[in-house]
């Protein structure tokens, strides 16, 4: 099985004012990522994995190592608009309905919308009665919803998601990560999440991966045993507080030594 | 609100503190006999058989200005947009905004005689006001899009033109908006000015002529005209601006 995102030995180096070598934000640094798996990459922050996010999404050029997804160069996947992107930022455009926000990625790709699509997943994230409406008249969780139905319109070959949901309250934080999980339930696109949280990556990933701290290096995986679709519940089950406490150990002695 | 109100009731305390001691400065000629009581002017512009030439003088340059302010726009959205699409034209277009900025429009007036006409002076040297504004504006407003956007659109595989339509265009509303209404008065300025080399007729002459024969109370209806009209559109185009943040900001 050719991986659906494959980075091997990348390396990123960015350049520092008044220092020869800049610096390193990822050192040697390889992940495949199956088709159709999700994979948290869990970190401390400044870790470089949202570095790493952005080379799989085109916005970065790595210094060594090659990335590639389902074996093309990012850029070129990037340019076939078959790439779906959600941030902590938003990112919807102020002067577009959430109609026309979710319409986006299809005008940008110079396609037709494609309105039945449009319309199941307007449905799918909840923000059927908000069409016509314009992001600033939305709640923060609403607007990362819009945010997540614009990544998927597409049906792209990979989703990106770079702390969605950071910016967002806990109680929010919570309820997003059951509808992302029961959307992604819906879909089974290859995911890669960035995130500080660890109940959000267990939760809602096949697999997390620990990063750590400057260089970012891969620390240690661990592959989530919970079946799907998740039930809320399980984050209150022994085993998952059990993965929580391990793999926030993992990455408390990782903050610790540097 | 509350506040608005209160602002509200001291632009209006000041409005009326400014024109009562205009009224009372001109009763008492406290500033010689070319400062008018108020209510001379305002009796002179009541004044039905007045109107034929106030009418005259206003439409021309009304649309002399509103041709120097479509050229205007124009050219500054255009070259600005240009410069945008083409970065190798930026320091260029800088330049020449900034030189044709520094030239004082009593300096172009001449030049534009003789390229042009008597007739035309007029919007051309408004347009020149108005291109140099907008360009500015257009300019900047084209880089307010955020780094989030700019991300957006490239992972979405956006090329140049796609990310300007959709994008940065959309995104320097606010700030093209902001430029029109503060090109207004430049624009109106700039019309007077031109009419000053020779046009055959507009507020500017009326200026000069009432000047010259020393008519003070029509000097004074000529340069109410002239800011009434302005102050009008500019309200307008403030609320155009209002509208446009609401949408785009």
């Amino acid at each position: 099985m050719t991986a659906a995102i494959s980075i091997d030995r990348v390396s990123k180096r960015f350049p520092l004012a008044g220092s020869s070598e800049g610096v390193l934000a990822l050192s040697d640094l390889s992940l495949g990522i199956g088709t159709g798996e999700f994979v948290a990459v869990l970190g401390p922050s400044g870790c470089g994995k949202s570095t790493l996010l952005r080379l799989v999404a085109a916005l970065e050029q790595p210094t060594g190592g090659t990335v590639s997804v389902a074996g093309e160069p990012p850029g070129q996947v990037s340019a076939n608009h078959a790439l779906g992107v959600a941030f902590q930022d938003h990112a919807l455009l102020p002067w577009l309905t959430v109609h026309d926000n979710i319409a986006l990625p299809f005008k940008i790709a110079g396609r037709r919308a494609d309105e039945a699509a449009i319309t199941r997943l307007i449905d799918l994230v909840g923000l059927s009665r908000f069409t016509t409406a314009r992001p600033r008249q939305l709640s923060g969780g609403m607007r990362q919803r819009a945010s997540i139905a614009r990544a998927l319109v597409l049906e792209p070959e990979v989703l990106l998601l770079d702390e969605p949901f950071g910016a967002l309250d806990a109680v929010t934080r919570r309820q997003m990560n059951v509808e992302l999980q029961r959307i992604w339930s819906a879909r089974q696109i290859t995911t890669m999440l960035i995130t500080h949280s660890v109940d959000e990556a267990l939760f809602l990933a096949d697999r997390v991966v620990v990063m750590s701290g400057r260089p970012g290096r891969i620390l240690c995986e661990v592959a989530v045993p919970f079946a799907r679709p998740r039930d809320p519940l399980v984050m209150r089950s022994q085993d998952f507080h059990r993965m929580v406490d391990d793999l926030t150990a993992a990455l408390e002695t990782q903050e610790g030594s540097t | 609100m509350r506040a608005g109100t209160r602002n509200f009731l001291l632009g209006t305390l000041g409005i009326g503190l400014f024109l009562a001691s205009w009224e009372t400065i001109g009763q008492l000629k406290l500033a010689g006999i070319s400062w008018p009581p108020l209510s001379a002017v305002l009796e002179m512009m009541a004044d039905d058989n007045r109107w034929p030439l106030f009418r005259r003088a206003l439409g021309a340059t009304l649309e002399e200005t509103a041709l120097g302010y479509v050229w205007g726009t124009g050219a500054g959205l255009g070259l600005a947009a240009l410069a945008h699409l083409l970065p190798p034209l930026r320091r260029g277009s800088d330049r020449l905004a900034a030189v044709l900025n520094s030239v004082p429009s009593i300096a172009l007036g001449p030049i534009f005689l003789v390229l042009l006409s008597r007739e035309s002076t007029p919007a051309a040297v408004s347009s020149i006001h108005v291109f140099f504004i907008v360009f500015v504006s257009v300019s900047s407003g084209l880089q307010r899009a955020t780094a989030a956007h700019r991300d957006l659109f490239a992972v979405l595989g956006a090329d140049r033109l796609k990310r300007f339509w959709r994008l940065e265009l959309p995104a320097a509303m606010p700030a093209l908006v902001s430029g029109l209404r503060l090109a207004w008065p430049a624009a109106l300025i700039g019309a007077i000015i031109g009419e000053w080399f020779g046009a055959p007729r507009g507020l500017g002459i009326l200026i000069i002529n009432a000047m010259q024969n020393f008519q003070i109370v029509l000097l004074w209806c000529a340069v109410l005209l002239a800011v009434g009209s302005s102050l009008l559109i500019y309200g307008l185009l403030t609320l155009l601006e209002r509208a446009a943040y609401a949408r785009f900001g």
